[in-house]
């Protein structure tokens, strides 16, 4: 009979015999260590017990004992402090079955954020992925790395949202943190450095805020956009800048949007963010995505078959945060069942996290155009040739070809009937002027924003 | 049962016994206190099984017996009981009547028979000053954490080095340290007293001028003096290897006055924030020792203490509570207080008291 079946009968049985309260008082938590040759040992949590057990129990336990097992001469108690569950583990080498590890996904243990410099060590360039969408940033991120505050000073980093800028410029400090251990680094996000010089305003000890981020040899600066607006904190940031820009200190801005249209950004920050280096990201094409999965999968060891691992990169489009979000559900769900999944499963799992397609009411961007200069929306619709109507028609027009893949005769229907080749020969308009006018740019990249 | 004692004995015997009574136990006879009479003394006996107690009291015995009576009773009754000197006390069906030359009192009892017995403790034994032991377990204990997650730093350490017994606490936030020096030699592996019963201990045994006996044994340990025998549960764990955490070579030493800094502490008090946080400066070649607390509601405040100074310049954060704690322990004028660097552990210790260490660990904002 085991050991543990041995027990809890008698112990239903001595239930019977005492109290209720003496019954929970002394047998709780006992339980048989090991038998030897007739004698059972049994586990008891103190001396209190042992010493009871023995004075006033002993009988009956081995009156009780005998009854469900002839051969047993004896009762021994010892003070044992195990749980009884790791005992019947190592001893009768029962398999308890272990519980699905499905936190794999996240090592929380030594994730923890450096005081010194606030870098996250999670991010480095171990585990980042270098494509078409990237690689100009990752070989300015390795200029920097190698000579920093020489070459690309200001670095500024823009890009979606999700699309691996805080990793770059936080994997960027890392390095920096590797290979030149003098060097002080300082990662902050934007809010951060608000509520810092909120808070030095606040304790009316400006120059504390002036002298914690002026002592730096690398700042890294994530979300640079939440500025706009902030007036004081800019005129901060703009002086901060000069002085660490002259002494050849590295700068690192992210932002998600280029600095000429962050709105309510000063210009001389404008300008002065825009120096140095400025790269865009963008996000991922189809063979990066597939190169994110797989390097994904093979960092949680799962085993992915190759037409899966397409269908994923083929669904899952644009950022890669969700991106990973969604590979986690798949993983996730393949180490509860224990075996990789088919793709349809896979599909089922992951047919929320897919982004309907853009889709546009052709109206509407209109409307936004002939807001954008300052028309009646109505006259965009007219046959009418005044110059600065035509300009903001085919600026719609354009739009739409380029960016939402309409096709010419549907624009030309929709804006005023007009024939597809008016739309063909707006759209190459604007397309050629825009590479001799900048302000043309800036325009469209405006208009852009704002139905975004 | 039938005897006569005196009641001041009584009286005394009962405020220790019945701390130890257990309470919102299942068993309700734990609740109770044990009067055995027998030979010329009566016992009184309690237990909640982490801890025992049993105080012996010389009694006029003319009738043996054994009762059990609720502890919370017995105390209220007689911390008020007044009359003179001897009191009666009689076994009348089953329940004990007490006399005095004023009252007539019946107390209902328990049904005896499931009181549990007390571990006699059988093992190595030695004697140490109770003053001197009591003095050792007072100094640490208010270190050690109060919850009972982690038993290894929920109990007070004891262990011999040389002809030194050490008493060490912590619940890594801080950490003291006492010395006691003992005549002999002694040599057992380290114990482990859980917190509340060190609370308890100190109680009983504090005040009374005698040689404490300690035996201990695997699981459990035993302390007697005279009328007294105390057992605790001894915790199964092994103590944090405290001894790397103590820097060894500080980089700034200050030696400034207790009382000095005991004021400018409990001005922060009243200025620091809801973490209890004060920011220590210590400027050697400027002179200055710096003490600093703000709260954003009430205000700030910097005070600066004078004393000598040597070594680098440091800045630390930490909690005054907790430097507020040692001074019960360090009797002497002055403070011997050494720091390691920025945001590093601070060491505090008496002058001319090598005895007794106190570290607290900084604050990170």
């Amino acid at each position: 009979m085991e050991k543990k079946e041995l027990w809890d009968k008698c112990l239903s049985e001595i239930e019977l015999n005492i109290s209720k309260a003496n019954f929970t008082t002394w047998f709780k938590n006992t339980y048989i260590i090991k038998e030897d040759s007739g004698v059972i040992h049994v586990g008891v949590p103190n001396e209190f017990v042992k010493d009871w057990l023995y004075n006033k129990f002993h009988k009956l336990i081995l009156k009780t004992l005998i009854g469900n097992d002839e051969t047993i001469r004896g009762v021994e108690y010892s003070i044992h402090k195990h749980d009884p569950k790791n005992e019947n583990k190592t001893d009768e080498g029962v398999v308890v079955k272990k519980a699905i590890n499905i936190t794999k996904e996240l090592p929380l243990n030594d994730l923890y954020l450096n005081k010194e410099d606030n870098l996250n060590p999670k991010y480095n360039f171990n585990s980042f992925v270098v494509g078409p969408f990237n690689e100009l940033a990752y070989a300015v991120a390795q200029a920097i790395i190698s000579n920093p505050g020489q070459n690309y000073n200001p670095f500024f980093i823009y890009g979606g949202t999700g699309l691996g800028k805080t990793h770059i410029i936080q994997a960027i400090g890392n390095t920096i943190k590797i290979n030149h251990p003098l060097k002080k680094i300082y990662y902050v996000s934007l809010e951060r450095f608000t509520i810092d010089y909120i808070n030095s305003i606040q304790n009316k000890n400006p120059n504390s805020f002036k002298e914690k981020y002026r002592k730096y040899d690398v700042i890294i600066m994530d979300d640079i956009q939440f500025i706009s607006g902030k007036d004081k904190t800019q005129e901060e940031l703009f002086h901060l800048f000069n002085t660490l820009y002259e002494s050849n200190k590295q700068i690192i801005f992210s932002s998600d949007k280029h600095p000429n249209f962050i709105q309510g950004l000063e210009e001389r920050l404008q300008s002065r963010f825009a120096s140095g280096m400025t790269v865009q990201i963008v996000e991922p094409d189809y063979e990066s995505r597939v190169a994110i999965i797989k390097a994904k999968f093979e960092s949680t060891n799962c085993i992915i078959e190759p037409e899966i691992v397409s269908s994923l990169a083929e669904s899952l489009e644009g950022n890669i945060r969700e991106l990973e979000g969604s590979l986690n559900t798949v993983i996730c769900q393949s180490q509860l069942k224990n075996r990789s999944l088919t793709l349809a499963e896979v599909k089922l799992l992951i047919k929320n996290n897919i982004r309907p397609k853009k889709t546009v009411a052709i109206k509407d961007i209109v409307k936004i155009v002939a807001d954008y200069y300052g028309l009646a929306e109505e006259v965009i619709y007219e046959k009418t040739r005044r110059k600065e109507i035509v300009r903001a028609r085919q600026v719609a027009m354009y739009l739409l070809r380029e960016d939402f893949n309409i096709s010419y005769p549907l624009i030309g229907q929709k804006l005023g009937d007009r024939d597809h080749t008016t739309v063909i020969h707006s759209h190459l308009k604007i397309k050629v002027d825009l590479k001799t006018d900048p302000s043309l740019l800036q325009e469209i990249e405006k208009i852009r924003i704002m139905f975004k | 049962m039938k005897i006569e004692c005196s009641i001041d004995k009584i009286k005394k015997a009962l405020v220790s016994v019945e701390r130890i009574t257990g309470k919102n136990l299942t068993l309700p006879v734990l609740g109770s206190v044990l009067w055995v009479a027998s030979g010329k003394t009566l016992k009184l006996r309690a237990t909640n099984l982490n801890i025992g107690i049993e105080i012996e009291i010389p009694a006029k015995i003319e009738a043996e017996g054994t009762v059990a009576v609720r502890g919370d009773i017995l105390s209220s009754l007689f911390s008020i009981l007044q009359g003179d000197l001897m009191v009666k006390f009689e076994l009348i069906n089953g329940n004990l009547s007490v006399k005095t030359n004023t009252s007539t009192i019946l107390l209902k009892s328990i049904s005896h028979e499931d009181f549990p017995t007390i571990p006699m403790v059988e093992g190595e034994s030695f004697n140490i000053s109770n003053s001197k032991f009591i003095d050792g377990i007072k100094s640490v204990y208010y270190s050690a954490s109060i919850s009972e997650i982690k038993p290894e730093i929920g109990s007070v350490y004891i262990y011999p080095e040389d002809d030194m017994l050490v008493f060490v606490s912590t619940d890594s936030f801080r950490l003291a340290e006492k010395k006691i020096k003992i005549k002999q030699k002694l040599s057992f592996e380290g114990i482990l007293i859980p917190f509340k019963n060190v609370v308890e201990i100190i109680k009983v045994f504090d005040g009374i001028e005698d040689d404490l006996k300690i035996t201990l044994q695997k699981n459990q340990i035993s302390f007697s003096i005279e009328n007294i025998y105390l057992t605790s549960r001894v915790v199964d764990g092994s103590f944090p290897d405290y001894k790397q955490i103590i820097p060894k070579n500080p980089t700034t030493k200050t030696v400034v006055l207790k009382q000095d800094f005991i004021s400018s502490l409990k001005i922060s008090n009243i200025f620091s924030d809801k973490f209890n946080q004060i920011v220590l400066t210590v400027k050697p070649h400027d002179k200055i020792f710096e003490i600093k607390s703000n709260n954003a509601d009430v205000g700030e405040n910097t005070t600066i203490i004078s004393g000598a100074l040597s070594g680098e310049d440091v800045s630390a954060n930490f909690n005054y509570k907790y430097i507020l704690d040692c001074f019960q322990s360090i009797s002497g004028d002055s403070l011997d207080i050494e720091l390691n660097g920025n945001n590093k552990p601070m060491t505090i210790r008496g002058i001319g008291d090598s005895s007794f260490m106190y570290l607290v660990m900084p604050m990170n904002r």
